[in-house]
């Protein structure tokens, strides 16, 4: 009976932060729709965080996506020819770069550096009562502090994607140079012959949905945090663990909706 | 028959208002009138629920049951334009000041102006901030951020972060606290400026001193509600069993010698109206 109880107790406690979420979510695109209708004194706080989610992690975007680059050309161009498929090299550096691993991993690094940052922010400011003194001069949280990190990490996120397929294309271009030197316009036409517009497109949709998962995420946790400065870390590591879980959902369901 | 105009019109009241924090009740069918214009002080022991009654009052917190009400309409139901109006007219100072750390003292004061008056050149926001600065006395720069001050510097900041806009209702929850005697002596000074300028003004502390120099309500908290609320001397007179701590200090100190401020009122004190809406 007791164990019953504890089980009905736990789902509907989970049922209601589900339901508090989504609310959270519609509140957030409503406030979207509202941010750029207004005269608002949050474009400082979206400039600066396009500034921390996309300028900052400029760099190690583009060493991660040279060297995975690099890795499936290593790989590739060791595998396939014993398979007689040295021709397949363009198309699973296009799939692999652009459909997945450049949102993918784009994902990871922006949920670890700016998901726990915008986590351990709001909920630091939740307990120094900074959130309530928005309120009380008549600034919506949500519109002043989430609209603004919720259209800057999916920006961020639209952006470094680009950003990590061309390098990740110039890591393999490097390694071809050393196996195998290719003229750069042999190497681009190959490349490009294989590109479809659809898988740049289909890779964009995931960093923009990934995007929203972190910012979304990152924003409830960081309000979820009550009264104390411990429960500041508990929701950045939340933040981390949740994005994480969402975003392979999410990258699953769009990659079943691609070859369906 | 009674001057009807010298009846005070209720600024915020709540009615019934219960609230709950981290699953514990903090408040239990709360009534309370705080008229328009007048000076209201609520005393209580610390951890009493003051900061709490405050944030009821000024819709910082959700009531769990009942409903709060400023000049008669129930802000459950406000509107966006409301609720902007209501924060255009309204201060709140906090009891740990609150100011937001990733920006300067400027942009913290000027936050109400910026949202409240889009019209506003910097140069007058600027110029606006330092007067409300130099009303409490801080003498320190602009550019500093909150971590650069002591909290006594901040709590001066988050105060003329609340007047800046020039509000006719004001919050200020222990504005006291952390403030050296001379800024004691400031904010003393302005808060009899706002009292003469006819502000509405409620204040929650656990110093009997703002009740003794401003109250022209006066307050107690005590048992998850609010026990006793009226015009000052009739508190004193009628709250028997309630005294003790910071009331029995006043009961103590005698008679106020300021002349009354509601000559209308019966006996210059306006709680004799509002009375009845406490439990007194």
């Amino acid at each position: 009976m007791n164990i019953l109880v504890l089980l009905g107790r736990s789902a509907r406690e989970k049922s209601s932060r589900l339901l508090y979420g989504l609310g959270f979510l519609q509140n957030v695109i409503k406030e979207t729709l509202r941010f750029f209708r207004k005269s608002q004194v949050g474009y400082k706080v979206l400039i600066m965080q396009i500034l921390f989610t996309g300028y900052e992690a400029l760099t190690i975007n583009a060493i991660m996506a040279v060297s995975i680059g690099a890795a499936i050309n290593v790989i590739g161009t060791s595998l396939l020819p014993q398979f007689g498929q040295s021709q397949l090299m363009y198309t699973i550096l296009i799939i692999v770069i652009t459909r997945e691993l450049g949102p993918l991993l784009t994902a990871f690094v922006i949920t670890a550096r700016s998901g726990t940052a915008i986590a351990t922010q709001l909920g630091t400011m939740v307990v120094s009562h900074e959130i309530e003194a928005y309120l009380s001069v008549g600034l919506n949280p949500i519109s002043y502090l989430v609209v603004p990190r919720f259209i800057g990490v999916v920006v961020s996120m639209l952006v470094l994607t680009v950003y990590f397929n061309l390098f990740g294309l110039l890591g393999s271009f490097i390694v071809v140079q050393v196996f195998n030197p290719t003229p750069i316009s042999e190497y681009l036409g190959n490349l490009l012959s294989q590109l479809a517009v659809g898988d740049v497109l289909w890779g964009l949709l995931k960093a923009f949905v990934f995007g929203v998962v972190v910012s979304v995420v990152s924003t409830y946790q960081g309000f979820s945090v009550n009264k104390a400065s411990t429960e500041i870390p508990v929701a950045g590591i939340r933040a981390v663990g949740q994005s994480f879980i969402l975003i392979i959902v999410a990258d699953v369901i769009i990659t079943l909706m691609q070859y369906a | 028959m009674p001057d009807t105009n010298a009846v005070p019109q209720v600024a915020i009241e709540l009615k019934m208002v219960s609230a709950d924090s981290a699953g514990y009740k903090v408040f239990r069918d709360v009534n309370v009138a705080f008229p328009r214009g007048r000076f209201s002080v609520v005393l209580g022991a610390t951890g009493s629920g003051k900061s709490a009654l405050l944030k009821l009052a000024a819709g910082l917190m959700v009531p769990s049951g009942g409903i709060v009400e400023y000049l008669g309409r129930d802000m459950s139901r406000f509107t966006r334009k409301d609720e902007a109006d209501f924060r255009a007219h309204s201060g709140f100072v906090f009891q740990d000041a609150a100011l937001w750390a990733d920006t300067n003292i400027l942009n913290n004061v000027a936050m109400p102006l910026r949202v409240h008056r889009p019209w506003m050149s910097q140069s007058e926001i600027a110029e606006s901030v330092r007067l409300a600065l130099k009303r409490i006395g801080y003498d320190e720069g602009m550019g500093y951020r909150p971590s650069d001050l002591s909290a006594g510097e901040q709590k001066m900041v988050s105060i003329a972060r609340a007047i800046v806009h020039d509000p006719d209702l004001i919050f200020m929850d222990d504005p006291g606290s952390s403030l050296d005697e001379d800024g004691l002596e400031r904010l003393y000074e302005l808060l009899g400026e706002l009292g003469e300028a006819g502000k509405t003004v409620i204040v929650v502390a656990n110093n009997s001193e703002f009740a003794y120099r401003f109250a022209d309500m006066l307050g107690v908290i005590k048992n998850e509600t609010v026990v006793a609320f009226g015009g000052y001397d009739e508190t004193l007179s009628r709250a028997s069993v309630e005294l003790e701590g910071s009331l029995a200090r006043l009961k103590a100190r005698g008679g106020r010698s300021r002349k009354p401020r509601y000559p209308d009122s019966p006996a210059g004190d306006p709680g004799s109206e509002m009375s009845q809406r406490g439990d007194v």
